[in-house]
């Protein structure tokens, strides 16, 4: 998606940022056995996130040894497969292919050719993940339908505008999971918190296309930084109060720290100015 | 019941101040006044009125040991008596958590009033629409500046920094700037082992 959802590593435990590390190797695995060779190109901070939160109670934690896809000669220890890997590695692949539809989209027809392509070699791995998840999918082609109309409007309401988006991202928690109803909440206002922040990082780019933005609908050519910091501070108030009410066991502190400390730090890089640099930086360096 | 102690997350062993410190910081956790108005208010009550029931099960076990709890929930979302049949209404399908409903019967209202807004913000703030949200209560509050409820509802949405944070995760970030703590990153990382 965006890479918005990250931990901070400055305060980390080892044990937690081994956890994370293995998490996001596991799924760059689960990705490339699942969605075929290219798919670990579109792996993402955000639904390693996913993968962390979605994670059953009882399912046991295990790591085992694995070769790095990205450089080879390394050997990593990964997260052995489970379910809530597996779900994590198809919906990253599916938001992945529609991010990569819009930026063709956007992008125009030279400049959007590499989105297109690389849209094009995995339209037939978001096709079986699609089957193995119709539920999901339908939520996203109707989510993006209404979210495409509602831009094409030029919604005045941030939060209509908002609210495709957070529904999408909320039926990413699986129907069946036992703590479905905490998760949904919680992701209602990732989902949220993600599309307010995007808007925001795009204001510029936005304004020189001459396309919609939803911020700038709201609060005028300039934006306003006190008042959406605000919502995105209402969305992170929310998403702890429904964080709490949940069950984690050992990656609890790791969420916390994605959820009390990863984030607040990314919304401010994004409202300074910052998050251009910031993004850029790996959360690892010497690793994949 | 599940047994007290792990309900509160301590040794059977440990001594009343550390019970006391643990019901403490679960009771700040799930406070209603956390969840006012949250859609998942029912789960927190629920926890609150677990942790309520470990201690007093706790610091009745041991005899002589301790007070009851304080916090015990119920009856925070007292509401100012409303005159309007719909009104009262649209008060207890917001609480049920009907909002279809309660969007609807609020849509058929001709003389919009303060209430109005008022209601029409709590329906917002259920989901989640905090921007609409704080529009139509600071109508509310315009309409009707006398109002304690319509204000307190505005100022508990405009204060930043609500909301329960555990330890070690308060205000930790504002201290440090963005370069800093990239350059921690960048330091940590430069070790090639992790």
């Amino acid at each position: 998606m965006f890479g918005y959802v990250r931990p901070l590593r400055a305060e980390l435990r080892c044990r937690d940022f081994d956890l994370y590390q293995g998490t996001y190797c596991g799924l760059c695995r689960c990705l490339g056995r699942r969605c075929g060779p290219l798919a670990p190109a579109t792996l993402t901070f955000d639904c390693t996130f996913l993968a962390l939160l979605l994670w059953e109670l009882e399912e046991e934690l295990s790591l085992c040894a694995g070769r790095c896809r990205a450089n080879p000669l390394r050997k990593r220890s990964m997260c052995c497969e489970n379910p809530a890997l597996e779900w994590a590695a198809d919906t990253n692949l599916m938001l992945a292919w529609w991010k990569l539809q819009d930026t063709a989209a956007d992008d125009g027809l030279w400049e959007g050719m590499p989105a297109r392509a690389l849209g094009l070699a995995l339209e037939p791995a978001y096709r079986r993940a699609a089957e193995r998840h119709p539920d999901f999918d339908a939520s996203l082609r109707e989510n993006l339908s209404c979210l495409a109309r509602l831009e094409e409007e030029g919604c005045p309401s941030i939060d209509r505008a908002a609210d495709p988006f957070a529904r999408l991202l909320q039926s990413a928690v699986p129907p069946e999971h036992s703590q479905a109803r905490v998760l949904r909440q919680l992701l209602y206002h990732l989902g949220r918190w993600i599309y307010l922040l995007d808007a925001q990082d795009d204001l510029e780019e936005d304004r020189q296309a001459g396309r919609y933005n939803p911020v700038t609908a709201r609060y005028g050519p300039q934006g306003d930084d006190e008042a959406l910091g605000l919502l995105l501070d209402l969305c992170l108030e929310q998403m702890g109060a429904a964080f709490q009410l949940g069950e984690y066991g050992q990656r609890r502190v790791l969420l916390e720290n994605i959820l009390y400390l990863g984030l607040p730090l990314v919304q401010r890089a994004v409202l300074d100015g910052s998050w251009a640099r910031m993004k850029k930086e790996k959360i690892w360096r010497n690793s994949p | 019941m599940r047994d007290p102690y792990s309900v509160l997350g301590v040794d059977p062993q440990a001594s009343d101040e550390q019970i006391k410190k643990a019901y403490r910081e679960l009771a700040r956790k799930y406070h209603p006044d956390n969840y006012q108005n949250n859609p998942l208010a029912d789960l927190a009550e629920e926890k609150m009125k677990e942790i309520n029931e470990a201690y007093e099960s706790i610091t009745k076990q041991r005899a002589g040991g301790g007070r009851g709890p304080q916090n015990a929930p119920g009856g925070y979302q007292q509401r100012a008596a409303s005159q309007n049949p719909t009104y009262i209404r649209v008060r207890e399908l917001l609480n049920a958590g009907d909002l279809g409903t309660a969007e609807r019967l609020l849509n058929e209202v001709q003389q919009r009033d303060g209430e109005w807004y008022f209601l029409k913000g709590g329906l917002a703030y259920r989901l989640g629409w905090m921007d609409e949200a704080m529009q139509n209560l600071a109508v509310a509050v315009q309409m009707d500046p006398q109002n304690l409820e319509y204000r307190q509802a505005l100022a508990s949405l405009q204060q930043r920094g609500g909301g329960y944070r555990p330890y070690g995760y308060v205000n930790t970030v504002d201290g440090l700037d963005c370069c800093t703590s990239l350059l921690c990153l960048n330091c940590l990382c430069g070790g090639g082992h992790c």
